[in-house]
C-alpha cells in the first residue's frame, strides 16, 4: 500500500476515528493494528521478516539492558573482572545481532549481485554449462528503514542510551510505525517511542497542521516530482540530445528527487502529526546549502545522523581510529593526522550510503564521489581555516584603512596642525574628538558589504549546485557509460534549432502534432508555477518563517482558500489516474 | 471549558470545510466533464423536461440521434419525441438511461436502436464511458452504469471521478463553466436531435438480405433483454429500429440475431435498411458519412418514422398546441428558422 493510494487515506481516516475514540493509554494499540494492516497489504512474507527482525532485536535489546545492569552492579560491588566480562559479552552479542540484522538486509538487497557472483564462481570452478538456480527473494517493504531503526535501538540499549522495551508489541510498533516504514525517516527509540506509547491528545491546530503538511507533500510529489519525472525519462531514453536538454534533465532530476522524497516525508510527518506523533524532519531545504557538507546535513538528515551515530563515532573513536590518528600525526603532521580517522570514516560512510541505494557501479561512483569530496574537504580543512583567518584579518585591515581614509578630522585639529607646521613647533596639539566617518561612506560600505555578501552567497550556492549536480548524472542513468556520455554531452551541441518539438516530447507528450505545443505549454506552466510556489515556501522557511504553523493559526477563511487551492491542484494537476504514468516514490524500494 | 469551546469551534469549522469542499469538488467535476451534445447533454437536458411529457422515447446510438429528427416529428406528426442517445451507446448504458427515464416519464412508445448489437467489445472505451455515465443524476444508477461499462479493476477510478477525469483540465474553456450546458448551442428546448450538416456520397450497399445470424456480445444481449423486460414491466410497447446506413452489410447478421431475441419478448420492429421499404433515401445525397443520415436524410427518414408510428401506435396523441408541450414547439420553431427548406408544404 503506497502512501499515495486511496487505501492509505481510508486506513488513515478510519484510524483517526478509532485512535481518538480510544483512551490515551490504549492508543498505541490502534497504531499497531494500523501498522500491521498496512504492512500486511505489502505481503505476508515481508510481515514475517519484519516480525523476525523485531523479535531478534527486541531480545537483543533486553539482553543488552540486562548486561548493562549486571555490569553496573559488578562495578558497584568493585568486581572489575565480572564487569569487564559482562561488557565483553555485551559487545560480542551486540556485534552478532548487528551482523545478523544488517547481514540479512544486505543479503536481500544484494541478492541479485550475490547470485551473479556466485554463479560466475560456480561456472568458473565446475566448468558447468547450466547456471545456478536464481534466487527469487521478495524485498520487504521499507527493509532498510526498519533494519536501521532496530539496529539503532539495540546499539542504544548497549550504550545505555535507551531503556529496553519490555513489551514486544510496543517494540513492534516502534519498528513498524506505518506512516514512516515505507521511506523513513529513521528515528531513534528515544525520539519516537515515548510518543507512540502515549501520543499527544487531540489538538485542533496540530491536527490541521498535519493535514496541511500532508497536502503539501502530495502537491510536491504528485504535481511537481511526477511531472519532472517526464523530463528525466526523456533525457535518459533519448539519443543525440542537445547539451541544454541534458543539463535541464540533470537539474530537474535533482529537483524531482527532492520534491519526491521530501514530499513523501511531508505526507508521513503530516499523517503522524494528525495522530499526535511528531516525526523528525528529514529535509531542511538542501538546495540552499552553501557547501556540500551542509547539503548532506540538510538532505536525508536521519540517514546521515544514523551513520554518524552508529558508524562514524565508533570508527573514529575505536582502537583502529586512534591508531590511524597516531600514524597520521607521524606521517602527515599533527593537524592532518588528527583529522585522518574522520577522513577515512567519512569516505567509508559516503561510500556505504552510495552502495546502500543500489548495488551497481553508478552507486559506487555516487558514493565515492561524495566520499572523496567530503573527506578531502576534511583533510584540507586546517589549511582552509588558516587561509580564512588570514583573509578575515586582511579584510578587517582593509576595512579599517578605508574608514580611516574617509574619516574627517575636525577643522580645529587641522588648523592646529597647520599652525604648528608653520611655526615649526614640535608640540603635539591637544587631542580633539575625531568626527565620525561620513554617512555616505558608511552607507556605501554597508551596501558594498551587503552586495559582497550576496555575491559570496550566490557563488557558494552555485558551487554547491555544481558539485551536487555532477553525481546526479550517475544517479539517474542506467550505467556509468551513459552517465559519462551525458556529462560530456552537456558541454557540446547546444543546438536550439528544434526547441519546440524537443520541449513537447520532453514533457511526455507522445506526439508533436496539432495542439501538442499548447498542451506542452500548459504542462510547463503548471510546472513553473508549482516550482515558484515551492521556492517561495522554502525561502520563507529558510528565513525561519514556519509557514505551516502560521497557516494553521491563521483566520479560517484564509486557511480554507489555501487548502482548497492545494486540494484542487493535487486533484487536477497531480500525475495519477488516466493519461498519467504515476511514478512510485523513488525511496520506497530501499 | 476553554478546551471544549476550542473543540466545538473546530468541529463546526470542519463540517463547514467539508461541505464547502464537496460543493467545490462537485462544481469542479462539472467543469471538467466534457459537455457534448452526443454525450451528457441529452441526459442532463432530459431531466429538465416536464413530467410525463415524452410520448416517444428514443434510446440509442449516434445513428438514432442523427436520424430521428424530433422537430420534423413534432411539426408534421405532433409527436413529442425525445432522443435520449449517446455516441456508441451500448445496451448496458441504455438500460440505465431507461431506468432513469422511467422515474419521471411514462412514454407511450419506446424506440430502441438496433445498432448497439454490432458492438463486440465487452466494455466501453474511456471517453465513451465518461460521456455516457457522467450525466446520470441518480448516484446509484450512475455507479451501476459505470460498473457495467468498465472492468471491475477500473471501477474505482471512474466512481471517484477524478482519476479518470482530472486530465481533462487541458480541454476546459469558458463554456465549461456555464450551467446548465448549452446543448451544443441549441438552447434548453433541444430534444436530442443532432443535425449532421454535410453530405458524403455513397454507393448503394451491396446488401445480401440473408437469414444468417451472427452472435451478439453476451453482455449486450444481457442488457438488451433487461431493457425489454423493464419496458414490459412498465407496460411500454417497444419498437426496435434499424437505422438506415450505407455500411450495413455486416450489421445485418447481428440484426437478425437481435430481432430473434426481440421476438421472444413479443417486440416488433422495423429495419429501415430493408430495400423493400422504399424510403426514398439516396445514398449519394442523404448521408453525412458511412453510417449517419444527414439533415435531409433525417427529414425524409423522420417523416416515414412518424407515419409508421402513427400507423402502429394509433393512440399516440398529437400534442401540438397543448399546454405543457411548448418546448417541443419552441425547439421545432428554432430548427426550422435554421432549415426553412424542410418546412412542410402547406396543404
Amino acid at each position: 500500500m503506497s502512501i499515495l493510494s486511496l487505501e492509505f487515506l481510508v486506513l488513515l481516516a478510519v484510524l483517526l476515528v478509532v485512535h481518538y475514540c480510544l483512551p490515551v493509554r490504549w492508543r498505541w494499540c490502534s497504531l499497531l493494528a494500523a501498522s500491521m494492516a498496512f504492512y500486511a497489504f505489502a505481503g505476508w512474507v515481508g510481515l514475517a521478516y519484519l516480525g523476525g527482525v523485531t523479535l531478534v532485536t527486541w531480545l537483543a535489546g533486553l539482553y543488552m539492558g540486562r548486561c548493562r545492569r549486571r555490569e553496573k552492579e559488578a562495578s558497584a560491588e568493585g568486581d572489575k573482572a565480572e564487569a569487564w566480562r559482562r561488557a565483553q559479552k555485551r559487545k560480542c552479542y551486540l556485534t552478532l545481532t548487528v551482523l545478523l540484522v544488517i547481514g540479512g538486509m544486505a543479503f536481500i538487497k544484494y541478492a541479485d549481485l550475490i547470485y551473479t557472483c556466485a554463479n560466475a564462481l560456480y561456472v568458473f570452478l565446475t566448468q558447468s554449462r547450466t547456471p545456478l538456480t536464481a534466487m527469487q527473494l521478495i524485498t520487504p517493504l521499507g527493509l532498510s528503514y526498519f533494519t536501521f531503526q532496530s539496529v539503532g535501538y539495540v546499539v542504544d540499549c548497549a550504550r545505555g542510551k535507551a531503556e529496553p522495551e519490555k513489551n514486544p508489541l510496543k517494540y513492534l510498533l516502534f519498528v513498524s510505525f506505518f506512516p514512516q516504514i515505507t521511506q523513513g525517516p529513521i528515528t531513534t527509540y528515544k525520539q519516537l517511542m515515548p510518543q507512540l506509547k502515549s501520543p499527544a491528545r487531540f489538538e485542533p491546530q496540530e491536527f490541521v497542521a498535519g493535514f496541511q503538511l500532508m497536502l503539501w507533500g502530495y502537491f510536491k510529489k504528485m504535481v511537481l516530482a511526477d511531472r519532472l519525472a517526464c523530463i528525466t525519462t526523456a533525457v535518459t531514453s533519448g539519443t543525440e540530445m542537445p547539451g541544454w536538454l541534458i543539463l535541464l534533465g540533470a537539474v530537474t532530476y535533482a529537483i524531482r528527487l527532492y520534491a519526491d522524497f521530501s514530499g513523501g516525508m511531508d505526507v508521513i510527518r503530516g499523517a503522524s502529526k494528525m495522530l499526535g506523533v511528531d516525526v523528525v524532519e528529514n529535509f531542511r531545504r538542501p538546495f540552499f546549502s552553501q557547501s556540500v557538507a551542509e547539503y548532506w546535513r540538510r538532505w536525508h538528515i536521519t540517514l546521515g545522523t544514523w551513520f554518524r551515530s552508529y558508524l562514524f563515532y565508533p570508527l573514529t573513536t575505536s582502537h583502529f581510529g586512534l591508531m590511524l590518528s597516531r600514524w597520521g600525526q607521524r606521517v602527515l603532521g599533527k593537524k592532518a593526522g588528527r583529522a585522518l580517522p574522520g577522513v577515512v570514516a567519512t569516505f567509508v560512510i559516503f561510500f556505504l550510503i552510495g552502495v546502500w541505494h543500489v548495488a551497481n557501479w553508478n552507486a559506487v561512483i555516487y558514493g565515492a564521489y561524495f566520499g572523496i569530496l567530503l573527506s578531502g574537504a576534511l583533510l584540507i580543512d586546517p589549511l582552509l581555516k588558516t587561509l580564512r583567518k588570514k583573509h578575515h584579518e586582511f579584510d578587517q585591515k582593509l576595512g579599517a584603512k578605508v574608514r580611516d581614509l574617509f574619516r574627517r578630522k575636525p577643522e580645529a585639529v587641522l588648523a592646529g596642525e597647520n599652525d604648528a607646521e608653520q611655526a615649526g613647533s614640535t608640540e603635539v596639539p591637544q587631542e580633539q574628538p575625531v568626527k565620525e566617518t561620513p554617512r555616505w561612506v558608511r552607507g556605501l560600505c554597508a551596501v558594498g558589504k551587503g552586495v559582497g555578501k550576496g555575491i559570496t552567497t550566490a557563488l557558494r550556492l552555485l558551487r554547491t549546485w555544481v558539485l551536487i549536480l555532477l553525481p546526479q548524472y550517475f544517479a539517474f542513468t542506467s550505467g556509468p557509460a551513459q552517465g559519462w556520455a551525458l556529462l560530456k554531452g552537456t558541454f557540446t551541441n547546444w543546438d536550439f534549432s528544434n526547441v519546440k518539438n524537443t520541449l513537447i516530447v520532453t514533457i511526455g507528450m507522445k506526439t508533436s502534432g496539432d495542439g501538442a505545443w499548447q498542451k506542452a505549454l500548459t504542462e510547463y506552466r503548471i510546472l513553473f508555477i508549482g516550482l515558484v510556489i515551492l521556492l517561495a515556501v522554502d525561502l520563507l522557511c529558510e528565513f525561519k518563517v514556519d509557514v505551516n504553523r502560521k497557516l494553521a493559526r491563521s483566520f479560517f477563511l484564509i486557511r480554507w482558500v489555501v487548502l482548497f487551492a492545494l486540494i484542487l491542484s493535487v486533484l487536477l494537476f497531480g500525475a495519477y489516474g488516466a493519461d498519467f504514468d504515476a511514478a512510485a516514490f523513488l525511496y520506497t524500494n530501499f | 471549558m476553554k478546551r471544549a469551546k476550542v473543540l466545538a469551534g473546530f468541529w463546526v469549522r470542519l463540517i463547514g470545510f467539508v461541505l464547502a469542499l464537496v460543493m467545490l469538488l462537485s462544481y469542479t467535476i462539472y467543469v471538467l466533464t466534457p459537455k457534448h451534445d452526443y454525450g451528457i447533454c441529452p441526459i442532463m437536458n432530459f431531466y429538465t423536461l416536464p413530467e410525463n411529457s415524452v410520448d416517444v422515447l428514443v434510446i440509442g446510438t449516434s445513428c438514432a440521434y442523427a436520424g430521428v429528427n424530433t422537430n420534423v416529428l413534432w411539426e408534421e406528426h405532433g409527436l413529442a419525441v425525445y432522443n435520449l442517445c449517446g455516441a456508441e451507446l451500448p445496451y448496458w448504458v441504455a438500460y440505465s438511461y431507461l431506468e432513469e427515464a422511467l422515474k419521471t416519464q411514462q412514454p407511450k412508445v419506446l424506440i430502441i436502436d438496433a445498432k448497439a448489437s454490432i458492438y463486440t467489445a465487452d466494455y466501453s472505451k474511456r471517453g465513451r464511458t465518461i460521456l455516457a455515465t457522467s450525466g446520470i443524476r441518480d448516484l446509484s444508477v450512475r455507479l451501476k452504469a459505470i460498473a457495467a461499462c468498465v472492468a471491475s479493476e477500473d471501477f474505482m477510478g471512474y466512481a471517484l471521478v477524478f482519476p479518470q477525469l482530472h486530465s481533462y483540465y487541458t480541454k476546459v474553456n469558458a463554456e465549461s463553466f456555464i450551467y446548465p450546458p448549452t446543448n451544443g448551442g441549441r438552447g434548453e428546448d433541444w430534444m436530442g436531435y443532432i443535425e449532421m450538416d454535410k453530405t458524403e456520397t455513397h454507393q448503394k450497399p451491396s446488401l445480401v438480405w440473408t437469414n444468417i445470424k451472427k452472435p451478439i456480445n453476451a453482455r449486450q444481449e444481457e442488457y438488451f433483454r433487461k431493457i425489454l423486460e423493464l419496458a414490459n414491466e412498465h407496460g411500454i410497447p417497444t419498437m426496435l429500429v434499424g437505422f438506415p446506413n450505407p455500411d450495413y452489410a455486416n450489421d445485418h447478421m447481428y440484426y437478425n440475431t437481435l430481432w430473434g431475441i426481440a421476438e421472444e419478448y413479443g417486440v416488433s420492429g422495423i429495419n429501415y435498411n430493408d430495400p423493400d421499404l422504399r424510403l426514398r433515401l439516396y445514398y449519394s445525397s442523404n448521408f453525412a458519412d458511412w453510417q449517419h443520415l444527414n439533415v435531409e436524410g433525417s427529414v425524409i427518414f423522420s417523416r416515414r418514422l412518424g407515419s409508421d408510428l402513427r400507423e402502429n401506435y394509433p393512440d399516440l396523441p398529437d400534442r401540438r398546441g397543448e399546454e405543457g408541450w411548448e418546448r417541443w414547439q419552441s425547439s421545432a420553431d428554432a430548427w426550422y428558422v435554421k432549415y426553412p427548406d424542410y418546412l412542410p408544404e402547406e396543404e
